[in-house]
């Protein structure tokens, strides 16, 4: 393995608290999140009642979960929806995503691709490395263990798929995903949602000209206007583009700048049900409250920090589910694949899309 | 980012040069006196503002900033649109990064208009051992393509307020030539708030383009 070489010395490990995912806190603790003792032991039952369904679902190792999603389809997508137990997370995702069938159907390649192969994007990730969920406790150690998983997974991928090779940003799925699974499984879930496994492919994210983010912007732009005409009339005065505040989120598919606890549930429906759907669903739901009148540089600023109060998921994504966007999307990219032409798809693995 | 909403002109500058030179850095550094070590790599494109009196009047920078790694062009080539000024960063212990400010160079000039304010900037000089890039070189190349210079240190808040200031004082004084020289143009600091812009037209000025999409 390379040596990870920066240029700035690491951050000095102190004893600072950390949330439940492992970030570093920050000074505030928005007054919705302290709860009373009896409402913390009720979520606390609730929570072991929802792991043990979840685990009689999926079975032993994931056994069951494709017969079950074969016969209740709904029901699966209902409790995804309502989350995924943190503790079942890592597992479930490889299972809706279906990289755990590439992990199975590829023996030793990834073991391959991290120890003999040489990528042209290795000074790329080095440099990156570092700058990735730098407030994780697992990420901080200079060459410790999440930052060497962390280069592997990505140098695998850059090897692995030389037309995407490495883009800045890929690193925040990659260490979204190893916060819940081994190398080798996040390894295989960039791949399986890249190359589309079950979706469509995401790879036109971080192809060339970024093919994908470009369609996404252009889409969102539209469902904007249509959905909320006031306020797409106001960014069209002040000149705001969605690709002012929303090119990140999609790069990033959410996990760069949103409160984690929200990522993770967005991340939830997002591997379940078609990606790009969700995506915009999302982020209408979130601008929905924006103030109409705000001045260019101050709506910048509220579209890139959401309260924290406005960001509970379990009252975000049920709005998200309320819009109905998905045939007027289906419509909006055929217009722009006219326009535009295919997004340019190599090494397929499946053509069985999953509609929701 | 200030919540003032007076000032007498306001001008868009972009941040641009290689990955991991510093440019969120500076940014920070100007605009909030803050430097960190944990900085995220940025993705697609940040902006930061601040208001600097410059010969009595008071003038606001909106900076952006803008991810370096090459395939992020197709994005972030918008934001040149409208930039009175910029910014070409590169860093003074990698070379590479030096001689790569030349296709910087030529992406900002295919962008934008000719008399844009261009300085080029050498961060992170306070790493005296690791230096790459000499002083001369770089200023030897700044002269033959005719920008301004300066070496800085994010860190140590070493010239970074110089650099952007003086970006914005030669800007400032083009605008201010300009003023005096057309009759058409009102005086800059009588136009209402926030409309207060600055050298070419209003459309040079939009900071990016509308696209239109939808059909209906």
């Amino acid at each position: 393995m390379k040596r990870l070489d920066d240029y700035e010395p690491g951050p000095v490990p102190s004893p600072r608290s950390l949330d439940r995912f492992g970030f570093v806190k920050q000074d505030v603790t928005p007054d919705g999140l302290v709860k009373s003792r009896s409402a913390y032991e009720y979520e606390r039952y609730r929570e072991e009642r929802r792991v043990r369904k979840w685990r009689k679902m999926i079975g032993v190792g994931g056994s069951d979960w494709k017969h079950y999603l074969r016969r209740k389809p709904h029901v699966v997508k209902r409790r995804i929806r309502k989350g995924i137990p943190d503790c079942l997370r890592g597992l479930v995702w490889q299972l809706i995503s279906g990289s755990r069938d590439l992990l199975l159907m590829n023996p030793g390649v990834y073991e391959q691709l991290v120890i003999y192969e040489t990528s042209a994007s290795e000074l790329d990730i080095i440099r990156d490395i570092s700058r990735t969920f730098p407030s994780h406790v697992f990420f901080q150690q200079r060459h410790g263990p999440g930052q060497r998983s962390l280069y592997n997974v990505l140098k695998a991928y850059s090897v692995f798929d030389r037309d995407v090779g490495y883009v800045q940003g890929m690193g925040f799925l990659a260490g979204l995903l190893l916060l819940y699974m081994s190398e080798e499984d996040a390894f295989w879930l960039l791949v399986a949602l890249l190359k589309g496994a079950v979706h469509a492919p995401m790879e036109g994210l971080y192809l060339a000209g970024l093919p994908l983010v470009q369609q996404y912007l252009s889409q969102f732009e539209c469902l904007v206007r249509e959905n909320l005409p006031k306020l797409g009339e106001h960014f069209s005065n002040e000149m705001i583009n969605p690709s002012m505040y929303a090119s990140q989120w999609f790069i990033t598919v959410f996990s760069y700048s949103f409160p984690f606890h929200l990522a993770l549930r967005i991340w939830d429906v997002f591997l379940y049900e078609v990606s790009a759907f969700h995506l915009n669903n999302h982020i209408l739901s979130w601008l929905g409250p924006i103030k109409v009148k705000l001045p260019f540089e101050k709506l910048i600023h509220a579209l890139k920090n959401f309260p924290e109060n406005a960001m509970n998921p379990d009252t975000l994504l049920p709005l998200a589910y309320s819009i109905k966007i998905s045939k007027r999307l289906e419509e909006l990219n055929q217009e722009y694949e006219k326009k535009n032409g295919k997004i340019r798809r190599c090494g397929d693995f499946s053509e069985n899309p999953i509609t929701s | 980012m200030g919540a003032d909403e007076d000032y007498d002109y306001l001008f868009k500058l972009v941040l641009i040069g290689d990955s991991a030179v510093g440019k969120s850095n500076l940014l920070s550094r100007f605009t909030r006196n803050e430097f960190s070590l944990e900085t995220k790599s940025t993705i697609g494109v940040e902006f930061a503002t601040r208001s600097v009196p410059i010969d009595s009047k008071l003038v606001k920078a909106q900076i952006w900033d803008t991810a370096g790694q090459e395939r992020y062009r197709a994005i972030t080539s918008a934001y040149y649109r409208g930039a009175v000024g910029a910014l070409v960063v590169y860093d003074v212990t990698r070379h590479v990064t030096f001689e790569n400010v030349e296709r910087w160079l030529k992406e900002l000039r295919d962008h934008t208009e000719a008399y844009v304010v261009v300085m080029l900037v050498g961060n992170k000089a306070d790493l005296r051992h690791l230096r790459a890039v000499s002083t001369e070189e770089a200023t030897e190349f700044a002269e033959k393509e005719k920008i301004y210079f300066m070496e800085t240190s994010a860190l140590e808040s070493l010239n970074v307020d110089n650099a952007f200031i003086e970006v914005l004082t030669q800007i400032y004084n083009v605008v201010s030539r300009k003023t005096l020289e057309t009759v058409d143009d009102p005086p800059a600091g009588s136009l209402p708030k926030g409309e207060t812009i600055v050298v070419g037209t209003k459309d040079d000025v939009s900071a990016v383009k509308k696209s239109g999409c939808c059909s209906t």
